[in-house]
């Protein structure tokens, strides 16, 4: 019985050992750009005008995309390359959280599964009321070595499935 | 035709029960007293909080959202008819309703471009039906109200519309207030004044006039750039106008401004309370304001600023059935998406979207 433990509770371990912690560079060659979901779908917009970020929202450019990401115990902060934090709990339990409106709130579920990170949030599309339901979900995997974070993003609207691969080098 | 007998006095009152708003002293925008009861002083939505120091621009706390679904069904509306030599009716309207459009409009230019015999409009309106599919109008995007005379091309161009669109048995026939610039999209700084409404009202009074007898409905399409934009100028240009058969063609994004882009609930209710039955037809698009300029963007429908459950449960609530036009998309794509949006969103709230749309 320890043993089948032992053996067939690998993920178990995988779970405790599996630690995202770190500064993460996108490599932007690698990597699709991942919409906001507060922004349009249709044609992107482009920045116009002094003070804005331009090359539109979420744009990149060459500018150097660095992700910073804090876990500790079931908590997992990410910080963005803008500053913005996105908190979870990763305990696979179902928990609500305001979307970036402030007006309608997502159902977050963050859970370890072997030794990939799975979040999925089922949240109003942009936010806004009367808003179609958009389902994304994450899943971050680590290279053996731990170099390499690979997330991979899903967004599902009844509209259409869009996928996305992004690569992080760690620093 | 049933008229809607919601005052601005008492909407407002509704709004300062809520605790939303506070009227003012009633203004007359115009030098003649309105049919339309007094009501506050300006025609747009109420007070949020901030009144006195900010742009009030965001949306109040608790807006109220009745999601109660009604019995009448939607249909879709998309790609328009063509009437052009040799079209194939049978295959037109059999593909059309396979994607899940049921209903259609044509553009009055290419309609009136050549006499069709009374053998192919009687072909038309078979294919209609065996498809089930409805023909409900005819868009009109001239100018009524255009430097002359231009203005008196345009209004005879809606009259000869008139009457192909009571030979096709449609509906209604879609047009505009105007500008006083040769180009309607061009904002002419005196759209709003008593110049510009005066010559949209004479312009329908004679459209009227002149197609008298024919129950054709001539619903205006609001369009923030022109003067029937909001919900009290739709109301008001069928009262001055006088006539039962001016309606409103909704387009609610065609209201937007910074100054209600965050409040499309709101503008919702305001619309289908003060206007009701008098919404002839709606058009559905979406937007995002997401440039540092007053850059409102189009956006896929359900995935922008546009309450979806809430307009499409007003809408489900009206007495008869209504055509939902989805417009101002680019690819055939882009619409088969923005149709599985709509028929998502409609069916979490208990409307039902008439027909199917194959997957």
């Amino acid at each position: 019985m320890v043993l089948g433990i032992a053996l067939f509770g690998l993920p178990l371990f995988a779970m405790a050992d599996t630690n995202f912690s770190g500064s993460w560079v996108q490599d932007n060659a690698k990597s699709d750009h991942v919409p906001e979901p507060v922004w349009l779908t249709r044609a992107p917009a482009g920045g116009r005008g002094g003070g804005g970020r331009g090359g539109g929202p979420g744009g990149r450019g060459n500018a150097e995309v660095v992700m910073t990401v804090q876990q500790d115990g079931n908590n997992l902060q990410v910080t963005g390359p803008q500053g913005a934090t996105r908190k979870y709990t990763v305990d696979g339990k179902p928990y609500t959280s305001a979307t970036e409106t402030g007006i309608e709130k997502a159902a977050v579920t963050a859970n370890l599964q072997g030794d990939t990170l799975v979040i999925a949030t089922t949240r109003p599309y942009g936010g806004m009321p009367g808003n179609v339901t958009l389902q994304v979900k994450e899943v971050w995997a680590l290279s053996p070595d731990g170099k390499i974070l690979t997330i991979t993003t899903t967004h599902t609207s009844p509209a259409a499935e869009k996928n996305f691969k992004q690569y992080f080098n760690r620093r | 035709m049933a008229r809607n007998n919601v005052s601005r006095r008492k909407l407002f009152k509704g709004a300062l029960t809520a605790g939303l708003a506070a009227s003012s002293a009633p203004e007359l925008a115009f030098g003649q007293a309105p049919k339309t009861p007094r009501g506050p002083k300006r025609a747009d939505l109420p007070d949020v909080w901030g009144q006195d120091f900010l742009c009030q621009w965001s949306p109040p706390a608790n807006v109220k959202r009745d999601l109660t679904p009604g019995p009448s069904h939607i249909r879709l509306s998309s790609p328009h008819i063509t009437n052009k030599e040799g079209t194939d009716y049978a295959s037109l309207f059999k593909s059309m309703r396979a994607g899940g459009w049921t209903a259609c409009e044509a553009a009055s230019a290419e309609w009136l471009s050549r006499k069709m015999p009374e053998s192919e409009i009687r072909e038309i309106k078979a294919q209609l039906k065996a498809n089930d599919v409805v023909f409900y109008g005819i868009h009109c995007a001239g100018n009524i109200i255009a430097p002359d005379p231009d203005a008196d091309r345009w209004q005879r161009h809606i009259i000869d519309t008139i009457h192909a669109a009571d030979e096709m048995g449609c509906q209604l026939v879609l047009t505009h207030a105007g500008s006083l610039y040769p180009n309607r999209n061009t904002a002419h700084p005196r759209n709003w004044g008593r110049e510009g409404w005066n010559r949209s009202v004479n312009a329908l009074k004679r459209i009227c006039k002149d197609t008298a007898g024919i129950k054709i409905e001539i619903p205006l399409e609001d369009v923030i750039s022109e003067s029937v934009n909001s919900a009290w100028s739709h109301k008001r240009i069928r009262e001055d106008v006088g006539d039962d058969r001016i309606m409103a063609g909704l387009d609610i994004t065609n209201q937007v401004h910074c100054g209600n882009v965050f409040r499309m609930t709101e503008l919702l209710n305001l619309n289908f309370e003060v206007l009701g039955e008098q919404i002839s037809y709606v058009h559905a698009k979406d937007l995002v304001w997401n440039e540092m300029l007053p850059g409102l963007n189009w956006a896929m429908n359900g995935t922008g600023v546009m309450d979806y459950e809430v307009f499409l449960t007003h809408l489900s609530r009206m007495k008869r059935h209504r055509n939902m036009l989805v417009e101002f998309l680019s690819a055939l794509e882009e619409y088969q998406q923005a149709q599985r949006n709509i028929r998502a969103i409609a069916e979490k709230v208990g409307v039902k979207i008439y027909g199917s749309q194959a997957s």
